[in-house]
Order: C-alpha cells, then structure tokens, then sequence
C-alpha cells in the first residue's frame, strides 16, 4: 500500500508585501500631516460656509477660552482667557521662532516703559524657551517665572485656566496711553511686522493689515458675545479692523 | 527571524557547484512598528484645515455726526441677536430641532419708540423675532427667508450666473467676478444689515448671522454695538407677548 504523503506546507507568510504597504501609508501620512499645536484650552468653533482656509505662515491666532464644567456645572472662571500664538514665514530669516523672540522684546520694552518700578528683565535662556512656546499667555508680570519652568510644570500650572496670573489682561482698553497687555503684545506684533518689512518681508504686514488673514480669532461657540466683544473691541482700539474668525466647515447643506 | 534555508535535493549536485541558499527574511515585526508608527501619525496629525472668515469692524474713532455714513432707512434692517441661556448660562437646545436656542429679532428702519401711557413699555415696537433656519425641501426659512427677500434683485441676477457656471459656461473666475459686481450693484435694491449681538448672544448665533450675510449675497452689513434703544426694544417685545425677562 501506498502511503498517502501529506505534503508539509511552510507556515511562514510573506510580510514583504505588507511591509512595503505600511511603509507607503507611512510616508503618506508623514507627508501631509501638520501636528496638532498644544492649545491651553480646547474650543469648539462655531461652523460657517465660508470656504476661506487658514494661512500656515504669517499668522496671529487669538483663543479666547470657553466655559469649562465643573462638578456638573457651567464653571465661568475659566471663560474667556485670552491666549496668544504666533507664526512666522516659512523663509528662515523670519521664522517663528525669530518673529516670537523680537515680539517678546518689544513687547517686555514697552511694558517696562508703562512700569518703570518693577521692570521685567528677561535672561537669554528665558527667551530662547519662550521662542519654543507655541501659545502663550500669561501676565508679563509673571512671564520671567513660568519660563523658568520646566515644560511638565508649565503644563501643570496651564491645567488649572481659573489661576488669575493666565490669560492675557484685555481689560480698561480704551486709552492707549495706558494700553493693556493684551495691546502692548499685539502693538509689539504689529511693529514687528512692520520692521520685517523694511527688510523686505512684507507678507506678515500685509497680512495684518490689509486682508486681515493675518489675525484670526478662535472661539468657543457657546461663549457669549460680551466675553468676545471684549477682544473685538481691543483690536478695534488699535485700530486692527480687518481680521478672520475661524470656523469649521458647515456639514449640512446651506 | 531570518532564516537560511539549505535546499538539499538527494546530493545529485555536481561536486564544487554553489549551495543555493534561500533567505528568508521575517517582516512580521517590521510590519507591526510600521502600523505603531503609522497610528501615531493618525492620531497626532490634522486633516481639516480650520476654515475663516473674514470681517471689518468698523473703526473705534468717534465720527462727526455729519460725517456719519447716514444708511437710508428703507434700505436698513438691524438684526439682534440673543441666545436663551439656562441659570447656569449653557445654552438652551431646542427639543424638537436638537439646535442651540439662538433667536433675531429684527426691525426694518428706524425703531419705533413711543411710550404714550408712560409706563415704560414701548407701545407696538417695530420689532420681530425669527430663528436661525436654513433651507428644508428647497425653500427658505427662518431669518434667511426675509434676507432672501430683501436681497432679491441681487440673489435673481446671480442666479442666473450661477446657472451658466453650473453648466460650464462660465469659469470659476468669470463667476465669482460677476457675483462681486452683481452684489456691488448700486442700481439695484440692496438691503444694509446692522448685526447687533446682545450680550448673551453665543459667539455661533453671530457667526450664523455673518454666515447668513455670505449665504443672502448681502455685501452691505457691519457689527455694530447694542444700545438701550434696542434693549428697550426687546424688553418691551418680551412684555408685550408674555416672554419672561431675565
């Protein structure tokens, strides 16, 4: 009798293939992703149908903080604490890191003109790290102090939005011989944008000035207009009229 | 991982010829870092780029009251916008729409302020409240309903625009040009939209209403303060129709 050889087949599969798959997706996904920036406080924009995206470079983005929950509860104290991001050009020379550095300078130059009895005087190494931040906002009172930090007790202190010292002061706006912090920081960017461009970048200044894609004002959609119009109501003093709000796309047909 | 596989056929070689090797090599791990790294990059990135819109406040200056930009009065209709918050201010939800309680009140021109008896109230205001609604089975509701209406002559001509980019006659260009100076017509009957957001209005009721202006084609509004003019207006609208005022 002949015996019925069952032939022994190799278990083994070959991940080539897949390998060479995951790969591609890989590289996909490394090619067209932009990180989610770390944001002190998360809000939902409003929808819209307008189709205007927003720029990469060249930009100011101004969060105003929505309401948080707590123990069940609509909790105000977090509510509408302005924070501060800023973008450079993608040309090197104007790069974020280097428009943030000059922003910091003049506007910690300005506010030290409005205090004269307690200066704020800022070490290399704290400007290097507050070039690293991506938003900020913290009274420049206590600016020195939390860059000083290391980034987990940075992240710590930015846990809790209610501590009084977060949050750029927007408030008593309307004399700008007395400009609030909120104002000294913009007015700090806007020169800055104007000094680049009597260097020859003009993108940043345009864009703050003329189309107003340079400022973009990013809030929670159920926060209520008074908290907004406070913010509004500051870059109207400085007379920067033309900005964008972000939204998100609107699902539902128009 | 990698194995070197000898194929030993029965030693019928020749003497001296080379040993075929087959290597394999195992991918299975190589795979798995791939899918690791390729879900980080999932979760960490951002596909949808934030949309914007762009506006123009006016200027904070007082302005000479014969400078002012005087609108007509047949050509102006203010929009104000609240939002009915609870007592511990999260917005209310419509139960049968499952959207956030946002509510226009409009009047068209100038308010009307009488208080004959004196009693504070403000007799027959020239105000009326709309919703936010959108389009339902191709026809227009809500407060878009009486944008659309106002901005008639405007929407019919861009229609027709539109008709021809639809069917390729105009290129996206062409159109969005002749939409422009269609909206910028002066020969035409435009409304002027005053956008006043009461305190409590929620910052998407006044995107809703700049959405509303994209949306109607309306090319003449701005964002301007409320005033106890218009705060009467609603107070007394609330009285008169038995809304409880806060």
């Amino acid at each position: 009798m002949g015996k019925v050889k069952i032939k022994r087949k190799s278990t083994l599969i070959d991940m080539t293939a897949m390998s060479d798959v995951t790969v591609l997706l890989l590289t996909f996904f490394m090619l067209t992703s932009t990180f989610l920036q770390k944001e002190p406080a998360t809000v939902i924009t409003p929808s819209s149908v307008s189709e205007i995206k927003v720029p990469t470079a060249n930009l100011v983005t101004i969060l105003v903080s929505g309401a948080g929950v707590k123990d069940g509860k609509r909790d105000t104290s977090v509510e509408g604490k302005v924070f501060i991001s800023i973008a450079g050009d993608v040309d090197s020379t104007y790069s974020s890191e280097n428009v943030r550095e000059a922003v910091l300078l003049e506007a910690v130059n300005n506010y030290n003109k409005l205090h004269k009895n307690n200066p704020i005087n800022l070490t290399n190494s704290q400007v290097q790290k507050f070039t690293k931040l991506n938003m900020f906002g913290i009274k420049l009172s206590e600016l020195p102090k939390f860059l000083d930090m290391e980034i987990a007790q940075q992240d710590e202190l930015m846990k809790d939005l209610s501590n009084p010292i977060l949050g750029i002061p927007v408030d008593g706006n309307r004399d700008l011989e007395r400009p609030n912090e909120f104002q000294i920081w913009m007015r700090a960017i806007y020169n800055v944008a104007e000094n680049n461009k009597d260097m020859g970048n003009d993108a940043f200044a345009s864009a703050l000035r003329k189309s107003g894609e340079g400022i973009a004002v990013k809030a929670d959609k159920d926060t209520p207009y008074s908290t907004i119009h406070n913010v509004l109501d500051n870059l109207q003093t400085l007379k920067l009229n033309k900005f964008s709000l972000m939204t998100a796309l609107k699902t539902e047909e128009d | 991982m990698a194995q070197i596989e000898q194929s030993d056929k029965g030693g019928k070689k020749k003497k001296g010829a080379q040993k075929k090797m087959q290597i394999h090599v195992d991918f299975t791990p190589m795979v798995d870092m791939n899918m690791l790294l390729i879900t980080f990059f999932m979760l960490c990135t951002t596909m949808i780029k934030s949309q914007t819109l762009q506006i123009a406040l006016p200027s904070n200056e007082k302005v000479e009251q014969e400078q002012q930009n005087k609108t007509k009065q047949s050509e102006a209709i203010t929009l104000i916008l609240d939002t009915e918050r609870d007592a511990d201010g999260n917005v209310k939800i419509d139960a049968e729409t499952g959207k956030p309680k946002h509510t226009v009140y409009y009047y068209e021109g100038k308010p009307v302020v009488d208080d004959e008896n004196k009693d504070g109230i403000i007799d027959n205001p020239n105000i009326k409240v709309e919703k936010f609604i959108g389009n339902s089975n191709g026809e227009v509701f809500g407060i878009r309903k009486i944008l659309h209406n106002r901005n008639k002559q405007v929407l019919e001509k861009i229609n027709v625009q539109k008709e021809k980019w639809r069917n390729k006659e105009l290129t996206d260009e062409q159109y969005q040009a002749m939409a422009k100076e269609i909206r910028n017509d002066s020969t035409l009957t435009r409304p002027v939209v005053i956008i006043k957001a009461g305190p409590k209005a929620s910052y998407e009721s006044l995107i809703g209403a700049l959405d509303e202006m994209q949306i109607n084609q309306i090319s003449r509004y701005q964002i301007d303060n409320i005033n106890g003019v218009d705060s009467a207006l609603i107070i007394s609208y609330k009285k008169l129709n038995n809304i409880p005022v806060e």
